[in-house]
């Protein structure tokens, strides 16, 4: 869980009544930073990422070769991403692979593993696509 | 896995090689709290409220382009008709509000903003008829404005003095653009029955039954519809209905998806999906080439205005079921100047001005981007806009006319405006006169709803 505004100023009402007349400025916020620090739960910060998350379908193709799969599961396992399903085909001399991934733990945000694949893709001469699951549910789900 | 590897690939396929895209998102802003009695303050207001209102809307667009792997064509600004909140302005003023529309747009990075428009279907206030005469100058002046005016509708006839003054507009500005190829009148559209959510331009406009802002999106895929058609093969009409309807579906449930991310990325409501099928000059994004692989040898051969009835028809029926918020035109697009495949049937003779307003009966727009010659006789211009309203009234279905005039070109020659609005052959007007009739000036009475025979 990540914190929202709305949690931020909470705390800071609650540190603020339970310092009583102790509470300047500089004292709340230190209280306040304290606080958000160790409530074992995400910092600030990270709320403030796009909120881009959630199942992503990561599809390439292009003439087959080895070392593809392990380049590209190399540059998601760098990024944090969930594998959760994978199919893969050879038709002729082309190679095609379809991911399902998760990015909700990866410290990158979709454009970024987007950024990153592209990247990936380059030097293998291959294409990859990724796009939000959602896309795939609209089009081909009632 | 939850997918289909066919369904995965069926959509990159569509999006990466059949030209699928989203065709614009059109934020639409009322300006009816712009207005001031001093044309300064209310320039201002104007130009505050929209980038106020626009600032990241090109930024947001391109984030959910990213996102979803769908390109996004182009992302557009609708504003409420100019002529309503702005009535008791006077032409010059007219032209200032123009350039300050076109200076609000460059703000904000958006290529065209429309609603520089007046509805005089059943008669015209002193506003309105200021804002018409502004017309020619402000599309001169300007970029980005577009203008839109309905000139007549099913429940109020056809405004006969309206149509006059808008012949006349857009040969005066065919004449102040005419350095480039008279582009101005690709900007100026004559409606009949105009909607007022349409999110395309150049004929949108922020109706005024519309909320302070909405966001509608126009989807797109001729190329999409085009390679299914191929796909199916020697098929009966019923099986090939059913192909069109599964692949607009598809298209449909995406672009309302786009539609509504983007909306909440401005946190903004979101409108409506126009299912429209435009086509765009790259090769394949045609809806030529689909009339053509549904069977008739060229456009303009007989059976065509059968096949564009039975597409648009398709196209309706299967975004309905896809969307419960359908609205704007949803229907097929013929443009000439837009779609390789038009242009190509003009040149070869296959396709007169004639048969293309036949066309207009069946689908969704009208006589959209024709090049004519520029010495055709504005009574002329008149007529065919009351020839298409006609079509748009007694039907009870949207028809506009957006037709160029082309300053010092005849019959064979050719515009190029390049980009989007692509590059149109002169086409052939007939000559023999319409003065008599248009001249008489008043209103065709509004037809009747029964024995619609």
């Amino acid at each position: 869980m990540n914190f929202t505004e709305n949690d931020i100023r909470r705390i800071t009402f609650e540190t603020i009544s339970e310092l009583g007349p102790g509470a300047t400025p500089d004292v709340v916020k230190e209280a306040v930073r304290k606080k958000v620090e160790t409530s074992s739960i995400a910092p600030f910060e990270a709320s403030k990422k796009d909120a881009v998350s959630g199942r992503v379908i990561l599809t390439s193709f292009g003439l087959n070769k080895p070392g593809i799969v392990a380049a590209i599961t190399t540059a998601l396992g760098k990024a944090n991403c969930d594998i959760q399903d994978l199919s893969q085909k050879i038709m002729g001399d082309f190679f095609t692979m379809i991911m399902i991934i998760d990015i909700t733990s990866s410290q990158k945000d979709l454009k970024e593993i987007q950024e990153e694949m592209y990247k990936t893709a380059e030097p293998l001469n291959i294409k990859i696509y990724l796009q939000h699951e959602d896309v795939f549910r609209y089009m081909h789900r009632i | 896995m939850n997918y289909k590897f066919t369904e995965i690939l069926e959509t990159i396929r569509m999006t990466e090689i059949e030209h699928f895209d989203i065709r614009t998102v059109t934020l639409g802003i009322s300006l009816r709290d712009c207005h001031d009695r001093s044309i300064e303050v209310t320039k201002q207001k104007i130009y505050d409220k929209i980038v106020r209102y626009g600032r990241e809307h090109v930024k947001n667009a391109k984030e959910v382009e990213a996102q979803y792997g769908i390109s996004i064509a182009n992302k557009r600004v609708s504003v409420t008709p100019i002529s309503i909140p702005f009535d008791a302005f006077k032409m010059e003023d007219f032209i200032e509000i123009a350039k300050t529309l076109d200076k609000a747009a460059e703000e904000i990075g958006i290529d065209y903003i429309a609603g520089f428009s007046a509805l005089v279907q059943k008669g015209m206030t002193n506003g309105e008829r200021e804002l018409i005469k502004a017309i020619p100058y402000a599309l001169s002046q300007t970029k980005r404005v577009c203008s839109s005016v309905n000139i007549g509708s099913t429940k109020a006839g056809i405004n006969m003095d309206a149509v006059n003054m808008m012949a006349e507009s857009i040969k005066l500005t065919a004449e102040l653009t005419k350095d480039k190829d008279s582009i101005g009148c690709a900007k100026l559209v004559v409606f009949a029955n105009a909607v007022e959510d349409n999110p395309f331009v150049a004929g949108a406009f922020h109706g005024v039954t519309e909320p302070e802002i909405v966001l509608n999106v126009g989807i797109s895929g001729p190329g999409v519809v085009l390679e299914a058609i191929k796909e199916a093969g020697n098929v009966d009409l019923q099986q090939l209905a059913e192909v069109i309807k599964k692949t607009i579906f598809k298209i449909t449930r995406a672009g309302e998806l786009i539609g509504r991310k983007v909306a909440e990325k401005n946190g903004v409501p979101f409108g409506i999906v126009d299912i429209s099928l435009a086509p765009t000059p790259a090769e394949g994004d045609s809806i030529a080439d689909i009339l053509k692989a549904m069977g008739v040898e060229d456009v303009g051969a007989p059976g065509t205005t059968a096949a564009l009835a039975m597409l648009n028809d398709s196209v309706k029926k299967a975004g309905l079921m896809a969307s419960s918020s359908v609205g704007g035109m949803s229907g097929a697009f013929i443009p000439v100047s837009e779609d390789m495949g038009m242009i190509r049937a003009v040149q070869a003779g296959n396709l007169s001005l004639e048969k293309l307003e036949a066309m207009t009966a069946v689908c969704s727009v009208g006589l959209d981007m024709i090049a004519i010659p520029g010495d055709t006789a504005t009574s002329t211009i008149a007529g065919i806009i009351a020839d298409e309203a006609a079509i748009g009234i007694i039907n009870d279905k949207t028809t506009a006319v957006r037709i160029i005039p082309a300053y010092g070109k005849k019959v064979g020659d050719m515009v190029d405006y390049g980009g989007l609005l692509g590059l149109a052959p002169i086409m052939e007007v007939r000559t023999i006169s319409s003065k008599g009739f248009v001249g008489r000036g008043g209103r065709i009475p509004a037809p009747m709803r029964s024995l619609t025979n």
